[in-house]
């Protein structure tokens, strides 16, 4: 990513949002979880910058509206998939428990009689 | 039994059932690169143990078959994302077509995309003959700007006709793909039965679900879970398209100059259009955005030439005449309804002289009814704006439709490829690595909603919307 914005040190916000939508997109934990941690640091830098300096990043804020708008929509998608893959666990590992499933049987076969 | 002839026996049979459980795993990795191939795992069943003199002997296990590591709940869901994604981003493709179309042209020739300024350039030409309504250049100027305006809005309407054209013939097309894959799945449904009505069918279930998921690009669908491994499929709006071995075809017919869809005599056309798929798409660009975009112009086309008609029969031409109802003075083609409007708007008016500059009952040097026919660009004459605000809006509106379908389909592909990593760890891994699989999945989403969470704070410091907060 471009080393841009007020200081020279932060990526457009644009930049930025778009990045973290196609890390999600993919589920590039480590690369969300370096994201976070450069927001951070830009949050801690605009809590210092003075009005005009703060006022620069206006149109930067401004045209990644849009794209803020496609980082929730992948965020809700997100949500909505771990929902459905925490359901699909959850029913797995009941099945495992009390069901009778193949590897129900090859469980009980390999302690019951101890043939590997 | 207790010999070591017996102990051999079952060494042998525990051989015999790792040797198909090898066969499976070869299976497995033969198969590592074929498109739909869902990984299998040997089942195991343990042969019933003898008991000689009070003494339980084991027999080793069998192997008993294979079974496809699917999860058909997870493939249902991948199925919808993809029908979801196909609906917006076939929609998307209209969109942008239409969009272009609207968009200002880089060269000299006017198009479609210089309506805003062809309406600006066509009154401002009035307020130009308010000066000297007597110059016939300036009256020449009139007419020319609104011929181009004309020719612009008429031209693209035309374009619009022809894209909804295109749209309608490929969706015709659609019907006999749909009949193809449901009559495969039809079959392989049967097949199913036939072979494995009672546990995993392996390939001939991968074929169906690559069959599902080529349909879900297509249309809209619902999948049910039938007896003896059987499958029944619905439009999303409950329309049986088929049900165990078999399919219900999908019929075309033309309704009102469209191609409209049945399932037997019911008309399915809007359901399809909601219901998903690059026809669902493509169906609501046909029957909803490009009929919208005719509309908007052909109110548009309407109140102009009506608008100006009637204020330039108002006036007085500059050989002293007024418009009657034989022998009109309009400078746009009359028209008395609002459909049609923007395609057949074009310029009657040949003869400069038959501005009507002048007030009624004024000289040919008054400029009274000049500045009149200015001042309807500024009435709220179409709808209850402005001609240029009406105009303006119509494209402003068509960009946060484009915008609003890029949103989704962005994140819809996002979802699908998401859920098509999920779906792959899954079918082909052990319960460890399933784990790993989800926990990459939460970790993923807890760091991204902490961006979100900070992201948000800065662009609502930076906009001055909310409370600037640092995250620590």
């Amino acid at each position: 990513m471009e080393q841009q914005g007020e200081h020279g040190r932060h990526p457009l916000l644009k930049e930025l949002v778009t990045e973290a939508s196609q890390a999600l997109a993919r589920l590039d934990a480590e690369r969300l979880e370096e994201l976070a941690l450069s927001c951070q640091a830009l949050n801690r830098d605009l809590a210092n910058m003075d009005k005009d300096a703060r006022k620069a990043l206006v149109p930067q804020a401004k045209a990644a509206v849009g794209d803020m708008a496609v980082f929730v929509r992948v965020l809700e998608a997100t949500r909505s998939n771990l929902d459905v893959m925490n359901r699909l666990r959850e029913q797995r590992l009941g099945q495992l428990e009390y069901g009778t499933g193949s590897r129900l049987d090859w469980r009980r076969t390999e302690s019951g009689h101890g043939n590997n | 039994m207790g010999t070591i002839n017996s102990a051999l026996s079952v060494m042998t049979q525990t051989l015999d059932a790792n040797q198909e459980a090898l066969n499976v795993m070869a299976n497995n990795v033969a198969n590592a690169n074929t498109t739909g191939y869902t990984r299998e795992t040997p089942n195991w069943q343990e042969n019933p143990p003898l008991t000689i003199n009070g003494v339980t002997y084991g027999q080793g296990v069998t192997e008993t078959g294979a079974t496809s590591q699917r999860d058909r709940v997870l493939d249902s869901r991948l199925d919808q994302q993809q029908q979801l994604a196909a609906s917006t981003g076939s929609r998307l493709t209209a969109l942008n077509t239409l969009q272009a179309l609207f968009t200002p042209a880089s060269s000299s020739t006017s198009t479609a995309g210089n309506i805003g300024s062809d309406i600006t350039s066509f009154y401002n030409s009035f307020q130009s003959l308010e000066a000297q309504p007597t110059n016939n250049a300036l009256r020449q100027s009139v007419l020319s700007t609104a011929g181009t305006l004309a020719g612009d809005i008429s031209n693209a309407a035309a374009s619009l006709n022809a894209q909804h054209s295109a749209l309608d013939q490929q969706v015709g097309g659609v019907a006999s793909q749909v009949n193809a894959l449901t009559g495969a799945i039809a079959q392989l449904n049967q097949q199913i039965k036939t072979t494995s009505p009672n546990g995993d069918a392996g390939t001939l279930e991968d074929q169906r679900q690559q069959d599902l998921s080529q349909l879900s690009q297509l249309i809209g669908i619902n999948q049910i879970t039938t007896e003896s491994n059987g499958l029944a499929i619905t439009t999303t709006s409950g329309q049986l398209l088929l049900s165990g071995g078999t399919s219900i075809p999908l019929t075309t017919g033309t309704v009102n100059g469209v191609t409209d869809f049945f399932l037997g005599t019911t008309d399915v056309t809007s359901q399809l259009a909601s219901g998903g798929g690059s026809l669902g798409g493509n169906l609501t660009a046909r029957d909803q955005d490009i009929p919208n975009a005719i509309s908007s112009l052909n109110q548009l086309a309407y109140n102009i030439s009506t608008t100006v008609n009637t204020q330039n029969n108002a006036g007085t031409d500059y050989d002293g005449k007024t418009g009657t109802v034989a022998n009109p003075l309009n400078i746009f083609s009359p028209t008395t309804t609002v459909a049609g409007s923007a395609i057949s708007m074009s310029v009657v008016m040949t003869d400069p002289n038959q501005i009507a500059a002048a007030a009624l009952g004024s000289g040919t040097g008054d400029n009274s009814n000049a500045i009149a026919m200015y001042n309807l660009s500024n009435q709220t004459i179409v709808n209850g704006q402005t001609p240029i605000n009406y105009y303006s809006n119509f494209v402003t509106t068509l960009g946060a439709t484009v915008s609003g379908v890029q949103t989704e389909n962005t994140a819809q592909n996002a979802s699908v490829t998401q859920l098509q990593t999920q779906s792959n760890a899954l079918s082909g891994v052990n319960l460890n690595d399933e784990a790993s699989s989800m926990s990459t999945l939460e970790r993923s989403f807890e760091a991204a909603s902490k961006v979100f969470s900070i992201l948000n704070t800065i662009m609502a410091g930076i906009l001055n919307l909310g409370e600037e907060t640092t995250v620590t």
